[in-house]
């Protein structure tokens, strides 16, 4: 399941300076092969043991990489923390609908592709499934805030 | 190209339609057809290297009008709301900019802006406004975003 939040909120238990989180916490962890092989995807950038990084942009530290990447990595590393993906590129986003058991902040839909199976909840409430339950969710939640007058 | 197009009302609308140099082993050559121009496209295009680069190139004579801004800036929304006749540049601008600063741009006309933005809700872009970083051959450019 993909829980989905999408009102902003303050708390220890979200990340929405992703950037920061990461310079600060998830950058000092141990990174596995799996996480290795996920910057070399997005960034395709070559992490040695000792957390430099080697990109086509040249040589850097594990904090060079890009705000997506930081995102992926922070929500990979914390699943128990609500992680905001406003920043994330398409190639992210993509990676993020296939898994499983993570929680992410996003105030908008976006254009991305989303497994047939994705079960993903909105809000601690509704359910749905794939890219069809996602779209017509938002379409639902537009209609809402234009009601709303938000 | 410092000052330069202006719309037909007389404002001044671009600060730069072009800004190039040399970073080595790279060469940037931005174009802008929009006074708002929004950076999107995958992660990891190079957005925050440029960025970076760019905190040099605003130091020389001819970009010194170039105003910088991401998450790590002081006072940000009492910091840009003070720029007149700049070209403002926001990293982390999905985070950073509220519907405030989203005003501030639309009606601040004396300023340019390069945001690495991806929602555009509230800005008055143009579809000259959209663009991605393309990189070929150690030579970047702002492409049309698809």
């Amino acid at each position: 399941m993909i829980d989905i939040y999408t009102q902003k909120k303050k708390s220890k238990d979200w990340i929405l300076q992703n950037d920061l989180y990461f310079n600060l916490n998830t950058s000092n962890e141990q990174m596995s092969q799996k996480e290795i092989n996920l910057i070399q995807r997005i960034d395709e950038a070559k992490l040695t043991p000792d957390k430099h990084i080697e990109t086509k942009y040249g040589l850097g530290t594990i904090r060079n990489l890009s705000s997506g990447c930081k995102t992926l990595l922070n929500i990979v590393k914390h699943p128990d923390k609500v992680v905001c993906v406003e920043e994330c590129g398409p190639n992210v986003l993509k990676i993020i609908f296939t898994m499983d058991n993570i929680k992410i902040y996003m105030s908008r839909p976006t254009l991305v592709d989303i497994p047939d199976e994705a079960q993903i909840r909105f809000n601690n409430s509704d359910i749905v499934i794939g890219s069809r339950g996602y779209n017509a969710w938002w379409s639902r939640e537009y209609e809402r805030r234009e009601e709303d007058d938000l | 190209m410092p000052g330069g197009v202006e719309s037909m009302k007389g404002e001044k609308r671009m600060i730069y339609s072009k800004i190039s140099f040399e970073a080595a082993p790279f060469s940037y050559e931005l174009e802008f057809e929009d006074r708002i121009t929004l950076v999107g496209g995958d992660s990891g295009t190079g957005k925050t290297v440029l960025y970076e680069i760019l905190e040099d190139i605003r130091l020389t004579e001819e970009y010194s009008s170039i105003k910088l801004f991401n998450y790590k800036t002081d006072n940000f929304l009492e910091a840009i709301k003070k720029c007149r006749d700049n070209f403002i540049v926001i990293d982390n601008a999905d985070i950073l900019i509220d519907d405030d600063v989203r005003r501030f741009i639309n009606f601040e006309f004396s300023n340019q802006y390069m945001l690495f933005l991806r929602n555009c809700d509230g800005l008055n872009v143009s579809d000259r406004s959209f663009k991605v970083l393309k990189f070929d051959n150690n030579r970047i450019t702002l492409e049309e975003e698809v």
